[in-house]
């Protein structure tokens, strides 16, 4: 009796995290492939780091998608928010005042997208949209084409100081978040109600629950993200450029929340899918640079996992 | 005697070990609309689904029409002539009604251009013999419901079907509404010779319209009959509800005398645009007050804009002597008001989240320690709910949507009792549930009442009102009509004045 019930136990973990399966079955692949390379701590430090900044973006899009929306402008919010953050700190010389004003104004932009899906009932898809191009455009105005550096050197210590002297910042700052946002999707009421809302918005908003306020506060949790990404990513080199920062960053974060199992329809999906979808896409990344493929074929993998990950989901759901 | 349009045998489906039906025989004759009963989850949808084609059955026999058939596909079942049309309308709102009529058939000219004239020639011809006007070129979604079902049963007729299998066709339809599909089905019987099987838990119905009956219950066949014997006798829906359940159940009183105390809930002069004109009224703690009507009377833009759904224009409302003014739900529900909208499947129930979750997504503030929400503090008042209104699930972390519809309609009924509303508003609060769960939903209304709560039933159906109801406001056209006092609850008096006329 004992048996049947533990193994009902795993079955019921592995239908729901499957993707946990992927990327255990993705590590044995890899290190059949390439072990020695593959399997070191230094490696696996490289795949958190270079994925920590569209890591941190893709938590908060996690809860945008959950609430039933989505947000293709965070990657030129972030250009924007550096901008701004690298100006203030250049002029005046106080990095906790830039860290400030960055992650107010970042809160602030997505709390109007979010006032204008709700109020104004126009689609995120069609708000964002414009937004990305508006954003970028202002972004490409005031840098004239090129980048912000900034002046203050001690503003670099952010992204390129280890903890411990071996673990890089970025991946702090990667866990920091997720845990905060797990804790928010699982453990609070704000996270239940944006699940709910992105479920059933009528059911949710006649159950005595303001729908406008959560969806708006579900973009704010994703502009908060996105100004820790672009503290992080400004700070790696102290600049931030206005035509090179940032290029599809939107279309990975969307990637690595839907691969990890957040689905499109809102409603469902949990934070820890995004980690490993995380993990996933940047496994695979790491592993096609180890075997030497062409770097121009890497994206090719990249868009087939992202489907056969969707139709896997899929398959499961239907048992 | 008539011939038999169909004649299944022996019928046996089993899933995963679990006999679903149990050597069942169901005969129906040519040309009579015969009601297929029995509880959710007696086989009814199982034995449709066989003979839809959408499930293969373990052993048995089908004839149709004096054919003896193997049901592989949807495909083979509608070539033979059955058509079913499901619970929820299989329309596509933004086509018009000729194209959805030939969904998957259009005529085409030889070049491939398609034949909009003659589609709708067709469709106009259908329409004719059923006795509808209906436009070919209208757009589906400004049809109403019972047209749209209409339109339903003329593509099954497009189709050339002789055997058409109604599930629930009347749900979410006004008695007006209703009326007019039955007069429809019956034209279909007497002049085309079609035969209906009509799936409803609306005995009403079944006795008033159809010519027989089968009942199911745990996947075996109880019975089966004419609705009117040869004697002349009709069979009652107590007979009927009886041999469902198997136990005496409709005869069950349910009204019980309780205590009715002061005003908690003053109305005066509420108008909602031209939906809801200038109503009038009180309610006590401990009352249950009925609200009832036909298609546009009003009642439902009222008890929405009582609970701050929807905006009302003009008027005041007093609760536990303080004026209510509320634009959003969450101020109706931060001011003790409950809502069990009708239509729950679109209006309260959450898809993606479990019946713990369900129950509890009103007041997550009492699971909560600080900001944290605590699992043990969740599951200890959604399993105090369980026990109390009876929801018969095996593991509270199942998704809701696997529970039957009476369960479910439990379910939305203590997200709003853990909140411990003064005015508890349930708007239709038995749609959709059999008999056996009917009578516990309403043992539990009165419980509501009986605990000093004043709650307000709106329905369309009398039998409900009559049960539950301590006095009932009739509504006709936005306007109250009458209000009826317990002694005089009965469907005449109701009938009189929800269609706009007077008592003596």
């Amino acid at each position: 009796m004992e048996n049947k019930k533990g193994s009902a136990v795993i079955k019921k973990i592995l239908s729901e995290y499957s993707i946990i399966l992927v990327a255990i079955g993705m590590i044995i692949v890899a290190t059949i492939l390439q072990g020695s390379t593959f399997l070191t701590l230094q490696n696996f430090i490289n795949i958190l780091r270079n994925n920590a900044v569209i890591g941190i973006i893709a938590f908060g899009m996690s809860f945008v998608i959950i609430s039933g929306n989505i947000d293709l402008s965070v990657s030129s919010q972030l250009v924007a928010v550096a901008a701004l953050l690298i100006s203030v700190i250049n002029t005046t010389e106080s990095i906790v005042l830039g860290l400030v004003v960055a992650i107010a104004f970042s809160c602030v932009l997505s709390a109007l997208v979010g006032l204008v899906v709700t109020k104004g009932r126009v689609p995120s898809f069609i708000v964002t949209l414009g937004m990305q191009y508006i954003y970028r455009s202002f972004c490409m105005f005031f840098m004239e084409g090129g980048g912000f550096t900034g002046s203050v050197t001690a503003f670099k210590s952010i992204s390129n100081t280890n903890l411990f002297g071996w673990l890089p910042m970025p991946i702090v700052y990667f866990l920091l978040m997720f845990a905060l946002y797990f804790y928010i999707s699982k453990y609070t009421r704000l996270g239940r109600h944006i699940y709910a809302v992105g479920s059933n918005e009528k059911a949710t908003r006649l159950s005595g629950i303001n729908t406008d306020r959560i969806r708006i506060i579900s973009f704010i949790l994703l502009g908060f993200a996105v100004a820790i990404a672009a503290i992080t990513e400004a700070s790696r080199m102290n600049s931030i450029n206005s035509t090179s920062s940032g290029t599809a960053y939107e279309l990975n974060a969307i990637a690595m929340a839907v691969v990890g199992g957040i689905a499109m329809e809102g409603g469902k999906g949990n934070l820890v899918g995004t980690i490993f979808g995380i993990l996933i896409l940047g496994i695979i990344n790491n592993i096609l640079t180890l075997i030497g493929v062409d770097v121009y074929l890497v994206n090719a993998f990249k868009g087939a996992i992202i489907i056969a990950a969707v139709l896997f989901q899929r398959k499961e759901k239907e048992r | 005697m008539a011939e038999c349009a169909l004649q299944m045998t022996g019928i046996v489906k089993s899933y995963s070990g679990v006999t679903v039906l149990k050597d069942v025989d169901f005969t129906v004759k040519q040309g009579e609309i015969h009601a297929l009963l029995g509880e959710n989850g007696a086989g009814k949808t199982t034995l449709m689904n066989i003979l839809g084609g959408v499930t293969p059955m373990d052993s048995g026999n089908i004839v149709l029409f004096g054919e003896e058939v193997r049901l592989h596909s949807p495909a083979d079942s509608q070539a033979k002539g059955v058509a079913f049309i499901h619970q929820e309308l299989n329309v596509v709102n933004d086509l018009m009604v000729y194209e959805n009529m030939f969904l998957g058939h259009e005529i085409r000219s030889k070049t491939g251009k398609l034949e909009v004239k003659e589609m709708c020639r067709q469709c106009e011809e259908v329409f004719s013999r059923m006795n509808v006007q209906i436009n070919p070129k209208a757009m589906m979604r400004d049809l109403e419901t019972s047209y749209k079902q209409i339109v339903e049963i003329a593509k099954s007729l497009l189709r050339n079907a002789k055997l058409i299998i109604m599930d629930e066709p009347t749900t979410s339809l006004t008695l007006n509404e209703i009326d007019n599909v039955f007069a429809i089905m019956r034209g279909l019987t007497t002049d085309h010779g079609v035969s209906i099987i009509f799936i409803s838990h609306k005995l009403s119905e079944v006795v008033d319209f159809c010519d027989s009956y089968t009942v199911l219950r745990n996947g075996e066949k109880v019975s089966d009959g004419y609705i009117v014997q040869p004697d002349g006798t009709k069979i009652t829906q107590a007979d009927i509800a009886r041999m469902m359940v198997g136990r005496d159940v409709l005869g069950v009183e349910v009204y019980q005398e309780h205590i009715i105390g002061d005003v908690v809930l003053e109305v005066k002069n509420l108008t909602v645009d031209t939906r809801v004109k200038g109503i009038n009224f009180d309610l006590h703690k401990g009352e249950i007050l009925g609200l009832t009507g036909l298609l546009g009377d009003g009642k439902d833009e009222l008890v929405r804009a009582l609970f701050g759904d929807i905006q009302k224009t003009s008027g005041s409302v007093t609760l536990k002597g303080k004026p209510l003014n509320v634009k959003h739900p969450s101020q109706g529900k931060k001011h003790g008001i409950g809502f069990l909208p009708s239509n729950r499947k679109e209006n309260a129930i959450i898809k993606d989240l479990s019946v713990q979750e369900n129950i509890t997504i009103v007041t997550l503030d009492k699971c909560c320690s600080g900001p944290t929400l605590m699992p043990s503090r969740e599951r200890k008042i959604a399993e105090e709910y369980r026990e109390k209104l009876g929801i018969k699930v095996a593991n509270l972390a199942n998704k809701i949507t696997s529970l039957s519809g009476g369960n479910q309609q439990k379910v939305v009924l203590s997200k709003w009792l853990n909140a411990k509303p003064d005015v508890m508003i349930l708007s239709n609060p038995t749609q959709g549930v059999d008999v056996g769960a009917k009578n516990e939903i309403y043992a539990l209304i009165m419980e509501l009442a009986k605990e000093g709560i004043g709650v307000i039933v709106a329905s369309g159906e009398a039998q409900e009102i009559f049960k539950l109801c301590d006095r009932v406001l009739v509504m006709y056209h936005g306007e109250m009509r009458g209000e009826l006092a317990r002694g005089e609850i009965s469907e005449e008096n109701i009938m009189i004045l929800s269609t706009g006329g007077l008592l003596q």
